[in-house]
């Protein structure tokens, strides 16, 4: 057991703490407003500290540090562009402003405004599954990274993870996104400060001139120029870019903290700031692997790179980071760094499990329930739906994520599920929002293609990530160009989001 | 491979400190938008129920 008193003491009083103020948010919620965007109160400071943790959680840490350990310093490219991207969608407003403006509560809402109910529901379904399957890998990377750092023995990885679930799902359940903005302040300042420690230790104990070294002499210049590295290059530099594009307004755990905010400017602000921590976000757990592969790459190659090899045993690449921090962290600082990372797990979690849910009853339940001719539900009926398909998305996490194992690099995992929906998503988006003549016609076969712009080429053809993502990004802006133009006469009159699924204000 | 060395260390060392300030400042700041918030949320309550 790597734990010493002090540690568990830590990391069991800062989940106490968590828990408790997490259950405060129950006292100021009235309406579905304030289950789902925390009445839209957010001010510049808390919105970052809420947008940073939602986006910033182990497996954040855990997949920058695989990458960090794998690409060396080329890595740092992905997250020089997630930053800028959102310094620039900051400062533009482009999306944020106008999805604000509308007052909206998840991204598929915006498809009944602009396209049609139908359309909603589709994108609904996909935004919902696309999302929980994304998520679905979480909680076992979350609990690996437990259980390498504090050595508590693997046989107990279910339990833990589900305790800790558990634990998320009582405040999120209870509180709505009052709570996780609560519990996502106090955590994005754990997580923070276990962030710059690790970095000071991890410098301070592999060094600079070594990690320099160790990179140059492993993969060469590779291992510095993005574009020369096999994994990279131009194409996947690109695709990156409109990923994150997406992302970064599309994303419905991101884009629900937009609609949060007390107003457009607020967002922009928001974005803008939460921009330059998106650049620590990456490079910083990407330095963490690559003093990992510093300290401990002396296994076998495998793909250009050595296995870490940690008190004797070999590891997985993506383990290598973890194995660092059991051994360079001394007691006390080691409960802080482990509080801190629950803290991420925690604030993710418990945003996604919100964002995902809301999409669930929101986007799919309420409109089907309308579509058979039952009578619109009440506010607080809303919340209780709400608040089941948040169990449901919970339960369905404990199974599907704590038994599947993603294949290849984590990151390029995450990013593919995610383009299954966003490719479409992002592209009817900026077309309903920036084109006149995008219509439904347009907007279905956009969502189609990229759906199978993102499926066949990765699971059946077997293609690299980025020209997966340039095939689904691309196949969608075809699909919304072709069914426009082919489909006129198809789009429905404009009408308004009908008032049952809107807040009460 | 130097000038991209460069250009890393420099990247790193904005985004180690950027990350550090913006902490400070949320740190501080934030308690005080999150009082802001409960106070807008009580509001609208009363609002509400008027």
């Amino acid at each position: 057991m790597h734990f010493a008193a002090i540690d568990w003491l830590i990391v069991v009083g800062y989940l106490m703490l968590s828990v408790a103020v997490g259950l405060l948010g129950k006292k100021y919620i009235g309406n579905v407003s304030h289950y789902l965007v925390a009445g839209r109160e957010l001010g510049l400071h808390v919105g970052i500290a809420t947008l940073a943790a939602t986006e910033i959680g182990t497996i954040t840490f855990m997949y920058n540090g695989e990458l960090g350990y794998k690409y060396g310093f080329a890595a740092f490219a992905a997250a020089l562009i997630s930053g800028l991207v959102m310094i620039v969608v900051g400062r533009t407003g482009l999306v944020v402003v106008r999805f604000r403006a509308l007052k909206l509560m998840t991204v598929p809402e915006y498809f009944e405004r602009k396209y049609s109910r139908g359309l909603r529901l589709f994108a609904g379904v996909l935004v919902a599954l696309g999302g929980i399957l994304n998520m679905g890998v979480f909680l076992k990377i979350e609990g690996e990274f437990l259980m390498i750092v504090s050595g508590i023995d693997t046989r107990y990885l279910i339990a833990v993870m589900t305790a800790i679930l558990l634990l998320e799902l009582l405040y999120t359940v209870v509180g709505g996104m009052v709570a996780v903005v609560i519990t996502d302040f106090v955590q994005y300042v754990l997580l923070s400060v276990a962030t710059i420690l690790v970095s000071i230790y991890a410098i301070y104990h592999a060094g600079w001139d070594q990690i320099v070294a160790k990179v140059s002499t492993t993969m060469g210049s590779a291992g510095f120029n993005p574009i020369e590295n096999p994994k990279f290059g131009l194409t996947f530099l690109i695709w990156q870019v409109l990923l994150w594009f997406s992302i970064h307004t599309c994303w419905q755990t991101t884009a629900m903290r937009v609609f949060s905010t007390k107003g457009p400017d607020t967002s922009k602000r928001v974005m803008t700031w939460t921009g330059f921590i998106y650049l620590g976000r990456g490079m910083l757990p990407m330095l963490w692997g690559a003093a990992a592969l510093t300290l401990f790459g002396v296994g076998a190659v495998r793909n250009g790179v050595p296995l870490p090899v940690v008190n004797g045993q070999t590891l997985a690449p993506i383990d290598a980071m973890p194995a660092m921090l059991a051994n360079i962290l001394g007691p006390g600082i080691k409960g802080i760094v482990v509080a801190g990372m629950l803290a991420a797990t925690m604030s993710v979690n418990s945003s996604y499990l919100l964002g995902w849910s809301a999409v669930i009853s929101q986007d799919i339940i309420l409109p089907i329930r309308e579509q058979i001719g039952k009578k619109p539900l009440s506010s607080r009926s809303q919340i209780f739906v709400n608040r089941l398909a948040n169990l449901f998305v919970g339960l369905f996490l404990m199974f599907w994520g704590l038994y599947y194992t993603p294949p290849g690099a984590v990151y390029l995992y995450l990013n593919i599920t995610g383009t299954i929906y966003l490719a479409g998503t992002f592209i009817c988006v900026i077309g309903g929002l920036y084109w006149k003549r995008a219509n439904t016609a347009g907007g279905y076969l956009a969502m189609l293609m990229g759906a199978a712009g993102a499926i066949v080429p990765f699971f059946f053809l077997h293609w690299s990530e980025n020209i997966t993502g340039f095939a689904a990004f691309g196949l969608a802006a075809l699909g919304l160009v072709l069914g426009s133009l082919r489909g006129k006469g198809f789009r429905q009159p404009r009408q308004a989001v009908n008032p049952a699924l809107g807040e009460a204000e | 491979m130097k000038y991209w060395l460069a250009f890393w260390t420099v990247s790193l060392v904005t985004a180690g400190v950027s990350f550090a300030v913006i902490t400070g400042i949320v740190t501080v700041k934030g308690y005080q938008d999150l009082r802001a918030m409960f106070r807008g949320l009580a509001k609208q309550r009363i609002d509400e129920h008027e």
